[in-house]
């Protein structure tokens, strides 16, 4: 464990090789991305059913990736206000993250698309008309305003992804650090834009798919799951990248193990979330809240929610406690994957549920069930992604090449 | 090749400690001193055992006098209150819960920014930490001490207490292991204790210090009785840094859950503004808002008092009050959150509880939360205002204010005026809540004055391992210093 | 009078880590560095192994949960079982507070416990206390302490190393 300065020549500063495997994920990426959404849309469209199946799968991995996006934005506007230093050498891949967020405009015309099958509850005038409580919430949910807060959630998202982006890039060819001092300023103001939109688009997007239900908590649970499945990516992505050696002497074991203990802790924060929000509509047991979980503890949805405690909470606390675990590259791996999938389950158990809502109430309905859609659209979406993520970690060098604190964050050692 | 090295410069972020002493900004590190004027080991031991070792300055006399004072008169409403039962205080029908609850809140809260600072900014590898920590986690234990007293005078018959507690009776009755009450009881005598093992812990190497400098043979016994003949050998270190590191570990999910538990006291309820998911960890950034307040307004007073000024510096303060603020916004988000749901949910009751709260007969104490805790910390999002001690005592004090009457809003007006209007009440308290809050107060200046009068307030060897000298590959000359600290820092 | 050893005092923490190393070197095994406050990488400059602290505390903490969570089965389903706000004997979800606080409580008695365990303390007699100069121990000074039990250990040899190490004072300390 050597204490003494790296002797880093700047002209090694890492930029993508052509022959990575990272390289090629724009093509590979669009290709399988677009083929699977395509071969998605000419499924689906057909009937009603494999309509309302479509939307839904399409709307939870649609929610999935865009989760990792705005995870990647939050925890940038986070490095910055904090004046962290050992991130530095991975907050590229942070910025690369969110700065895929223009793309998820792109990707939400699907959802519009999809609006009356998703949100049909409070789209149907008639429906509407006669429900008193739907009335009383007409106000806010109404397709005109549910366009404008979408406009500002995304106005707000990717001007922020983009600031911070171009200003990080910026400082690679002038090393100005007044940069740094700005992004600093910009990031408080962030952190609060950053939670009021992305709180009220888990209202909008996953909590009005049933208007009668409300949680005072749901907006931090939705950002729980974006934190988690964040830093699960950013786990795997960041073992990958050692074990590719692109980083060169930039990106150590230590810096994995960062990211590993900051998976393990909002892990945790994620089941706390989640607990106390089970919990307390469990304990008042009214029925107004309650639908929510009697929903997801029919025959079919219970080994789902049982599968999720464990899986999201269990597993990896017990999995990734250990230190050697999150040092191993493949223990490390293992666990980010892992939990890469439970955020999967997690958003699955939110939205389909919803699905043919009226059928499941009155009968035993379709319950769990996994189909093909999920499958073609996580992959559709996911491509895109991985396309985009993959073209911005192209466009400039790996690490900030001239941010004032390289050398700590270089440097820098676990206890 | 050419070395990298930081090139981040003090002026980039002018922290007003750089201004005054300028030659002490460390270009390789990229931060700023955390300990001011040069010190050493020694100048660093001098400064924090000095005040146990001379006599109190006047101010101690004057607070630890009204603090004693302030405790007779606790201990005065205490038995007066035990000889004649809870009427005495202002509880009615429906208002069956009052200052008794809000009091203990207030007080839990507190104790948990002393843990936050010891646990959570140690997790994050904050160095600033280390002037402060020993000051806020003997605040936690006194904060605790004194919450704990609220419930267990509460119950009215407190010579029947041992039946909360899970043991055999003659009864065959056991206590109600889903009830909050009982998780509360569990939750904060835990949350003390573990508060005092982890302080003690912390103390063991500075009582050595004490013990070794002790100048009368009665010193020297009882510091060294608790320093458990604490030797600093490296493999005691050894095992002594891994209890720290978890101990550390296991405090940070111990604040997020006592004080979540607290919070279900409430919301496990049917009750309108009560019953809502997001109390948990509302409560617990309402906790961490108020307990820093708190230290901000100790610390101000001990500073100057004992002249350790170049110790919990103007650094720390903007640090601190920058978590004010951000806890602050955790606070008002959650009143937004419940105002917009309130609405949303289209129930009647909902809505009222809420309409009731901001223009309701207690319009007046929502409106002095909403001043003190949304409006006044928002004066910290300017540099000046976190660094300019009046300020910081004044904002910090409001915010306390405000953090007492949050707890009241939720407490008395979800409860006077529920479901049926024919119910409805006003509350106001009497003047036995009033002298058993101010007494309170006594008890905890009372064990503050006495913490700063014989041990060191401030962590001796944490505060050690912040400097230069203490990285084993520091050398003399700055410039060849490597570019590695030996632990990263981030504030 | 037997000797315990020979105590060396350094000035500097890089003067006592490059010592640590030397000694490490040397192959003493029955030695010890003493400083005020705890010095990053000593450890392996002393050739420590890891401690086994975390284990105990493992254990003690899962021994807590479990014991609680069977307190409160025992209490509410078999001894005293009250049916309360409708929720079944077994109410789980509600037994989760308790459970966890108690886990957390007994890692913390572990963490103590344990360490204090491990570092054989309290021990208020030590011979080393006899030393003046090594109450700077705690202030600002760093010391190394080689037993005389140890296998390599010869008074004036050792000695010698430890003045070459740069030891500002070495002195022989009693039993």
């Amino acid at each position: 464990m050597s204490h003494h300065a790296h002797t880093i020549d700047a002209g090694s500063i890492p930029r993508l090789p052509a022959s990575s495997l990272f390289a090629k994920l724009p093509i590979i990426g669009g290709l399988v991305g677009l083929g699977a959404l395509g071969a998605a849309l000419a499924t689906g469209m057909g009937a009603a059913e494999t309509r309302q199946q479509l939307w839904h799968s399409y709307l939870v991995a649609y929610l999935y990736w865009l989760s990792i996006a705005l995870g990647g934005l939050f925890f940038t506007l986070v490095q910055y206000a904090t004046r962290a230093g050992w991130s530095i050498a991975l907050r590229r891949v942070f910025e690369n993250v969110a700065a895929t967020l223009p793309l998820f405009l792109v990707l939400f015309i699907p959802v519009i698309l999809g609006m009356h099958d998703l949100y049909h509850h409070w789209l149907d005038h008639d429906v509407v008309a006669n429900d008193p409580i739907l009335l009383a919430k007409a106000p806010y949910l109404n397709e005109k305003f549910f366009f404008i807060r979408a406009a500002i959630y995304f106005a707000v998202w990717i001007g922020l992804a983009l600031m911070f982006y171009r200003g990080s890039v910026a400082q690679d060819q002038t090393g100005d650090r007044t940069i740094t001092r700005r992004l600093n300023g910009l990031s408080f103001v962030g952190i609060a834009l950053f939670a009021l939109t992305t709180t009220f688009a888990a209202f909008d997007w996953i909590m009005s798919l049933d208007p009668h239900w409300f949680s005072t908590m749901y907006g931090v649970y939705f950002f729980a799951g974006c934190v988690v499945g964040f830093f699960a990516f950013l786990s795997v992505i960041t073992v990958l990248m050692r074990q590719a050696g692109h980083f060169g002497r930039f990106l150590t074991e230590e810096h994995q193990h960062d990211a590993g203990k900051l998976l393990f802790a909002f892990c945790v924060f994620w089941t706390y979330i989640s607990f106390s929000q089970y919990f307390l509509i469990w304990y008042g047991d009214m029925p107004e809240e309650t639908i929510f979980y009697r929903l997801r503890q029919t025959a079919t949805w219970q080994p789902v929610s049982t599968f999720l405690v464990a899986g999201h909470f269990f597993v990896p606390f017990f999995f990734l406690m250990s230190r050697h675990v999150k040092r191993h590259r493949f223990g490390l791996l293992g666990g980010g994957l892992w939990i890469m999938l439970m955020h999967y389950v997690d958003l699955h158990w939110q939205v389909m549920p919803n699905i043919n809502s009226e059928a499941m109430r009155h009968h035993a309905g379709h319950g769990f069930h996994l189909h093909l859609l999920d499958g073609l659209t996580f992959v559709g979406v996911g491509g895109l992604f991985l396309a985009a993520f993959g073209m911005m970690l192209g466009r400039s060098t790996l690490v900030p090449a001239r941010d004032p604190r390289l050398a700590e964050s270089a440097a820098f050692q676990n206890a | 090749m050419a070395t990298l090295k930081n090139t981040i410069n003090p002026a980039d972020f002018d922290d007003v400690d750089y201004a005054r002493y300028p030659d002490q900004f460390d270009p390789v590190e990229g931060r700023h001193p955390l300990i001011l004027g040069n010190p050493s080991f020694q100048s660093v031991t001098n400064d924090v055992c000095g005040p146990a070792e001379k006599p109190m300055p006047f101010g101690w006399w004057v607070l630890f006098g009204t603090a004693l004072m302030l405790l007779g008169l606790f201990g005065i409403s205490i038995g007066y209150l035990v000889y004649n039962g809870t009427g005495v205080w202002g509880l009615n029908n429906p208002v069956g819960w009052g200052w008794a609850i809000v009091n203990f809140v207030f007080w839990v809260g507190i104790g948990h920014a002393g843990t936050l600072i010891s646990a959570i900014l140690f997790l994050f590898r904050q160095k600033w930490r280390t002037s402060i920590n020993r000051f806020a986690e003997a605040m936690t234990i006194f904060a605790v001490m004194c919450a704990l007293s609220f419930p267990t005078i509460h119950v009215g018959r407190i010579w029947l207490l041992q039946w909360v507690f899970p043991v055999p009776n003659q009864m065959g009755a056991w206590p109600n292991f889903r009830s909050p009450l009982l998780w509360d009881v569990f939750a904060v005598s835990i949350y003390g204790s573990v508060s005092i093992l982890f302080w003690y812990v912390g103390l063991i190497p500075d009582l050595a210090t004490m013990r070794d400098r002790a100048k009368t043979k009665l010193k020297q016994i009882g510091y060294g009785i608790f320093a458990l003949g604490w030797r600093g050998s490296n493999r005691h270190w050894q095992h002594y840094e891994v209890a720290y590191l978890i101990l550390a570990a296991i405090s940070t999910p111990l604040v997020l859950s006592v004080h979540s538990i607290v919070s279900f006291d409430f919301a496990v309820s049917q009750l309108p503004g009560w019953h809502t998911t997001i109390f948990p960890p509302y409560f617990v950034a309402g906790a961490i808002f108020s307990g820093f307040a708190m230290v901000v307004t100790l610390m101000v007073l001990a500073r100057k008092a004992f002249q350790l000024e170049h110790m919990m510096t103007l650094k720390h303060f903007d640090n601190m009050s920058k978590i004010i603020l951000l806890t602050g916004s955790m606070v008002g988000y959650a009143y937004a959150m419940e105002f917009f749901i309130a609405w949303y949910s289209g129930n009647p009751y909902e809505s009222f509880a809420f309409i009731n709260r901001a223009f309701g007969p207690y319009a007046w104490a929502y409106w002095t939360m909403i001043t003190c805790n949304v409006v006044s910390p928002q004066v910290f999002w300017f540099k000046k205002a976190r660094t300019h001690i009046p300020t910081l005592f004044v904002v910090s004090i409001f915010v306390n204010i405000g953090m007492w009457f949050e707890r009241f809003v939720i407490t008395v007006t979800s409860l006077h005026r529920d479901f049926l209007p024919s119910n409805w009440f006003y509350y106001s308290p009497t003047r036995w809540d009033v002298a058993s809050f101010l007494g309170s107060f006594g008890l905890f200046f009372t064990m503050m004055c006495l913490f700063v009068r014989y041990l060191p307030m401030i962590a001796i060897a944490e505060v050690k391992t912040v400097l230069p000298e203490a990285n084993p590959h520091h050398h003399a000359d700055a410039e060849h210093a490597p570019a590695a600290p030996s632990t990263a820092v981030a504030h | 009078m037997k000797d315990f050893g020979l105590l060396a005092e350094f000035t500097t923490t890089s003067g006592v880590y490059h010592a640590c190393e030397k000694v490490r070197d040397a192959g003493y095994t029955v030695w010890d560095a003493h400083t005020p406050f705890p010095v990053h990488g000593l450890d392996q400059a002393m050739g420590l192994k890891r401690s086994h602290l975390p284990w105990v505390i493992l254990v003690m903490g899962l021994t807590g949960s479990s014991l609680a969570m069977l307190l409160q089965w025992w209490v509410s389903v078999e001894a005293y079982p009250i049916i309360y706000a409708g929720k079944p004997y077994f109410s789980w979800q509600a037994f989760v507070p308790v459970t966890f606080e108690v886990g957390v409580l007994f890692a913390a008695l572990g963490a103590v416990f344990g360490m204090l365990h491990f570092n054989r303390l309290p021990r208020h007699n030590h011979p080393l206390f006899q030393s003046k100069r090594f109450e700077r121990a705690s202030d600002d000074r760093f010391f190394i302490s080689i037993e005389a039990t140890d296998p390599k250990y010869h008074p004036e040899q050792t000695a010698e190393l430890l003045r070459a190490c740069g030891a500002v004072a070495v002195e022989r300390v009693e039993a």
